[in-house]
């Protein structure tokens, strides 16, 4: 299958070993990867801003450079929601090829277990791993069962986790509280983000776990900022990355 | 720069410790929620039912409020409309005057904190007592109060038992719940005998048979009620149930949501005044009908007010009630507030939030409040102005992939500089609560190319 | 005041829109009714159940009862009474002021249903005419037929007798006055009831 790999703007510049994971995993599962060079960002920044207009525009194109796609796949939860769940609040993807690329739009992980029915994907990671569920991956694309719900049945995020050789899965006490990134948030809030970044990493930090993972690499950034101002809490790692490593025993 | 929730957010509860008692207190509620809902296995069922009946009712509000009033008056209570809060005070300051009532007890009510009833009545001397504890003492200390279930939940037992000494002449250094809530009950109970009137909030009023239903775990609602002769029940337009049915419905939703509790301590129908006594019920607007009348926000009225948003957001743990300079705090507060009142400075509040959405999944009654919160978004234009240049400059960059890539290679220039301390600093935000990531090396595209390159 | 009436009416009638049906009736299946479960609910929400024992020895369960919860007054509400025929009970007439009650040690009232979801006891205008003896009470025990349960709150308003609602009002109760206002700290008898016990009886007229 060719999968147009959709890289959103921040894990472009800021964690491009997310992006290449993403592609050597779906790579090893068979399918064609190519990636479109000429997009940039689906405007999740704006869309949550408020700042309509811009968020528009970028989507418009953002819809436009992955139409000739069977699937689009992306290693971030949030920027995944955005596409599917809130283009159509600003007027945008609602015609039938808008909506035919937004449903074709998946997360790693949703990909590889709902599309393809991969759970195992012959990777080796030999070390202690807590699961932060990005909140939008878990509540707006269902990625596993929010806390809130009663009936918890696992998400693709964990199943494919579990299927990690070597890796033990563990969670933080609380199992899906927001770690406070939110995006704009994170620097507009910094008293309160900053509250909830450390409150997060600390409980990260009691489960023993060397590495904590996340299907946003937002969260990620954001935890490690503050486990580096704090000195102690485990190290980020994406999702992609464990699914991507190959670690020998 | 910073925004007002977070700056508030500070002075509220001013260290980390001061968080974590706060945070570890309101997030015990949602625990004792989550306990409760899964005991109930049909939670899920009356969830999606309370979300529907709430609907339904809001469509056709205006016969519920007709069918509710012609059954109230029926049953003999006299049913008061007013446009807005200062129609409100004036009826109830009206009745309580025309009858000489200058001594009245209060029971929780979030529509009268939203009116500025308290000092509207006591501007013209009547002494109005709040008779929940919480209640109490956040009116004993003149503030508001920080939670819609549990207003006090902000204030320590030292400090409570300071402000009991005080005020009731505890003994000094007292600070022993049990001991404490004793003197408060010794202190409301000759007041509730002297009451010569009582006024209370309404949970649900009940359109098919003119009732007004009242919960409370103290019964200090239900002292009023009994007490003096007259009782003025205030709600807003939105408290309609159709019928006794509905009400099932929501009342095995509320406590549980609330506190965990299967249903509160007292669960009162009031139906007509009791024989000798008076009953007015006063129904308010106060922008409500604005809401009401905007398809993307009137789903906020279907709110029965239990708090659960407040007791999972991980914004309201850690900024406390306070922050949010509102009378209804937290989620909930944040949706209703632009639209209840022109106060400028509640605009920001939609952007206090991560939008991790776990408002909308305990939602009892399903009103998606984060995407309310991200509705309200668009439609104020409540960043700071820098914010939107920022905006318009970033997507015009990002338009273009071109300029795009440009300026990536610009941001790993001046990546160093970034992650210093200094004014202007553009990653100012980021520094004030975290580190900058390593040096992210190439970029995506750029590692990708070379990778791809024969 | 009827100007405000019709701006908000026309306002509200103007915004509702008329296009969600009510979902009807609901027609979840209903849980347990046994009393076990009833009490198991009750103990967790403070309160205390006794029985289900024969009705003729209510007289005497009571009286062991009140004498755990202090000496002082005692009074029954009429429809108790009825049931009680002891004399150590005073019986409370419908013209007393409400006020006179707030020196009531130990009450006793009826309830009319048994919700086993919520531990909650319905009581009626009609049992309890001066409702301010529920909530002045230091202790408040409550009489129910055990043929008066029922699983849940919607089967419950189901069962109301005719007239259920006429004032005073009806009353859920489900446990003792509490508060846990000051650091999350539960305390019962926050204003009324310290305690409040429920006593389920079986009638001796079976079927009755």
């Amino acid at each position: 299958m060719e999968v147009g790999l959709f890289v959103p703007c921040y894990v472009d510049q800021l964690a491009p070993g997310v992006g290449l994971a993403a592609a050597e995993v779906l790579e090893r599962v068979g399918c064609r990867v190519v990636w479109e060079p000429r997009q940039t960002c689906c405007g999740q920044p704006f869309l949550n801003s408020g700042a309509a207009r811009e968020a528009k525009r970028l989507a418009c194109a953002h819809l436009e450079r992955f139409a000739r796609f069977e699937a689009v796949v992306c290693p971030s939860a949030s920027c995944v929601a955005t596409v599917r769940r809130h283009y159509g609040e600003i007027g945008v993807g609602l015609g039938p090829e808008g909506l035919r690329v937004r449903e074709r739009t998946f997360e790693l992980g949703e990909f590889l277990v709902r599309r393809l029915g991969r759970v195992d994907v012959g990777a080796r990671f030999p070390h202690r791993v807590a699961l932060l569920p990005s909140c939008h991956g878990l509540r707006e694309l269902g990625l596993g069962s929010p806390s809130e719900r009663v009936g918890a049945t696992p998400g693709p995020t964990e199943q494919l986790l579990r299927a990690v050789s070597g890796l033990e899965l563990v969670f933080p006490s609380r199992r899906d509280e927001c770690c406070g990134f939110g995006g704009a948030f994170s620097v507009e809030f910094p008293v309160v983000s900053g509250r909830m970044g450390r409150d997060g990493v600390r409980a990260l930090a009691e489960t023993g776990a060397a590495w904590v993972t996340a299907t946003d690499a937002g969260c990620l950034l954001h935890l490690d900022g503050i486990r580096r101002r704090l000195g102690a809490g485990p190290a980020p790692i994406h999702l992609a990355e464990i699914l991507a490593a190959r670690e020998g025993p | 720069m910073r925004l007002p929730l977070d700056a508030r957010a500070r002075v509220n509860l001013p260290d980390d410790r001061a968080v974590a008692r706060h945070d570890a207190a309101v997030f015990d509620l949602r625990r004792r929620r989550d306990a409760a809902v899964a005991a109930l296995p049909e939670f899920e069922a009356l969830r999606q039912r309370a979300a529907a009946v709430k609907r339904h009712v809001l469509d056709h509000l205006d016969l519920y409020l007709e069918r509710f009033e012609a059954r109230a008056r029926a049953a003999g209570a006299v049913v008061h409309f007013a446009g807005d809060a200062a129609a409100h005070n004036r009826i109830v300051e009206e009745l309580l005057l025309e009858r000489g009532a200058r001594r009245v007890v209060k029971s929780k009510s979030m529509l009268t904190e939203e009116c500025g009833l308290n000092p509207h009545l006591e501007a013209r001397g009547i002494e109005v007592v709040d008779t929940d504890l919480g209640e109490r003492i956040v009116q004993l200390r003149r503030e508001p109060p920080s939670h819609i279930v549990v207003p006090a939940i902000h204030r320590r037992r030292g400090e409570i038992g300071e402000l009991f000494h005080r005020h009731l002449g505890t003994p000094a250094g007292e600070s022993d719940p049990v001991r404490l809530t004793e003197h408060a009950r010794r202190d409301l109970r000759p007041r509730f005998l002297a009451a010569q009137a009582a006024i209370s909030g309404v949970n649900f009023a009940v359109a098919e048979t003119g009732s007004l239903v009242v919960c409370t775990n103290e019964g200090n609602a239900d002292l009023g009620m009994t007490l003096p002769g007259l009782h003025v029940a205030c709600m807003g337009i939105e408290k309609l149930v159709p019928d006794l049915d509905d009400l099932a419905l929501f009342l095995r939703l509320l406590a549980r949501s609330a506190t965990g509790q299967p249903i509160t301590a007292y669960t009162t129908l009031v139906t007509g005044p009791r024989p000798g006594g008076e009953l007015h019920v006063v129904i308010v607007d106060n922008g409500r009908t604005r809401l009401l009348a905007s398809p993307t926000h009137r789903d906020a009225l279907a709110c029965i007010r239990c708090g659960a948003c407040l007791n999972t957001c991980p914004v309201y743990r850690r900024a406390g009630g306070h922050a949010y300079g509102t009378s209804v705090a937290g989620p909930i507060g944040a949706v209703l507030a632009p639209a209840l009142t022109a106060d400028p400075a509640v605009r920001t509040l939609p952007l206090a939030s991560s939008l991790c959405g776990s408002c909308s999944a305990v939602c009892p009654v399903g009103i998606d409040l984060h995407g309310q919160l991200l509705a309200w978004r668009r439609e104020v234009p409540a960043a700071p102005a820098r914010l939107r240049w920022a905006a318009r400059l970033a997507a015009a960059l990002l338009a273009r992939p071109t300029l795009y890539r440009a300026s990536g290679r610009l941001l790993r220039l001046a990546w160093p500089l970034l992650a210093r301390r200094w004014p202007g600093n553009p990653a100012g935000g980021w520094l004030a609560a975290r580190e900058l990531p390593p040096h992210p090396g190439a970029s995506f595209a750029a590692r990708w190319r070379r990778r791809r390159a024969p | 005041m009827s100007g405000d009436r019709e701006a908000v009416l026309a306002r509200v009638r103007a915004a509702a829109g008329r296009r969600v049906p009510h979902p009807g009736v609901w027609e979840g299946a209903p849980g347990l009714t046994d009393f076990p479960a009833f009490a198991r609910i009750l103990a967790a929400v403070g309160g205390e159940a006794h029985g289900p024992l024969p009705e003729r020895e209510l007289p005497a369960a009571l009286a062991a009862w009140a004498d755990t919860r202090g000496a002082g007054r005692r009074v029954a509400a009429a429809s108790a009474a009825r049931r009680l025929c002891d004399p150590r009970w005073e019986t409370l007439g419908e013209a007393v002021a409400p006020q006179a009650l707030a020196d009531v040690q130990v009450a006793v009232g009826v309830g009319c249903l048994g919700v086993a979801e919520n531990g909650a006891l319905a009581v009626l205008g009609r049992d309890v005419p001066n409702r301010a003896l529920l909530f002045l009470a230091e202790h408040l025990a409550l009489l129910l037929d055990v043929r008066g349960l029922v699983p849940d709150l919607h089967a419950a308003f189901r069962a109301l007798p005719e007239g259920a609602l006429a004032p005073p009002g009806l009353t859920w109760v489900s446990g003792p006055s509490k508060t846990a206002d000051i650091e999350q700290t539960l305390v019962l008898g926050a204003h009324g009831p310290r305690s409040l016990a429920v006593f389920a009886f079986e009638s001796t007229l079976r079927g009755g």
